[in-house]
């Protein structure tokens, strides 16, 4: 967001806000989902941007819009567990498959790869996600995704938050969260490595 | 001399900045000598850019329903 937007903003151009939320919609929803749970989220994501409508004003746009809008989602999402008598323990967040490290296998006992990444055909991030049967790919295994590597990836790679930030927001410590996050990229790496070899998941 | 598997386990803190600068010079060695490695680098790299963008845009119908969320609680409040 430029320092034009901004500005528009915090004027009140409400035909900016709905597109800003229409950009961020879905990734705040995805984020409200592990804490409070599917049928809720809307809910909270819902108060949070009524939140964020009201202090646009306070948004100075040192951060990224989406940190400063996933951080009014997790506040929202607390308060809701607080009200409904709830605690956040993210040890129980173990719902979903845990295959470890998904590129493991790709390395020889002396650490060499055996089976080397593919050249893809893609070099920019736009190119990657503009192939929509890769991008439906990509959404699936995501969907399937352990929750705590799930969580880790959304607040780290599409959130922004600090590393710092994630550990004190899940209180988790920085090796259990370093290996969640390298586990979740490892997923996401390896499918559109496997797609880019054979096109298909 | 750092194994692939090695590189493989430390890019991540490579790309998010958080090495020391030995440990970047030990990477950077290796993956001066080993393409698979470099390749490995560079496409993690694009991967990570573009998962911000794996969320595909609301649709008009939810973006409406915020914003009436938004100015019905306005009006409520003012």
């Amino acid at each position: 967001m430029d320092s034009d937007q901004l500005r528009r903003l915090k004027a009140g151009d409400q035909a900016l806000f709905a597109e800003t939320v229409r950009l961020h919609h879905r990734a705040l929803i995805a984020l409200a989902v592990p804490i409070v749970g599917r049928s809720e989220a809307e809910e909270v994501v819902q108060n949070a941007w009524f939140k964020a409508h009201q202090a646009i004003d306070r948004f100075e746009g040192r951060a990224n819009i989406r940190t400063w809008l996933s951080r009014i989602v997790i506040n929202e999402a607390k308060m809701q567990l607080r009200q409904r008598g709830r605690e956040l323990l993210f040890s129980d967040w173990q719902s979903g498959e845990d295959a470890g490290d998904a590129l493991a296998e790709r390395f020889n006992g002396s650490g060499s790869w055996q089976s080397p990444p593919v050249q893809w055909e893609t070099d920019t991030p736009e190119s990657l996600l503009m192939r929509q049967d890769l991008a439906d790919c990509l959404e699936q295994l995501l969907d399937g995704m352990p929750i705590n590597q799930r969580t880790v990836l959304e607040l780290r790679d599409s959130s922004g938050f600090s590393f710092e930030d994630i550990c004190n927001e899940l209180t988790l410590s920085a090796s259990n969260a370093r290996v969640l996050l390298h586990r979740a990229r490892s997923q996401l790496f390896q499918l559109v490595d496997h797609y880019e070899e054979t096109g298909q998941c | 001399m750092l194994k692939c598997r090695e590189i493989v386990s430390n890019a991540d803190q490579l790309l998010d900045q958080e090495m020391s600068r030995r440990q970047r010079l030990g990477m950077k060695m290796h993956l001066l000598m080993c393409r698979h490695c470099r390749r490995y680098v560079r496409q993690f790299s694009v991967l990570l850019r573009a998962v911000p963008f794996m969320h595909s845009e609301a649709s008009d119908a939810e973006v409406s329903q915020v914003m009436e969320h938004i100015h019905k609680h306005d009006t409520r409040e003012s």
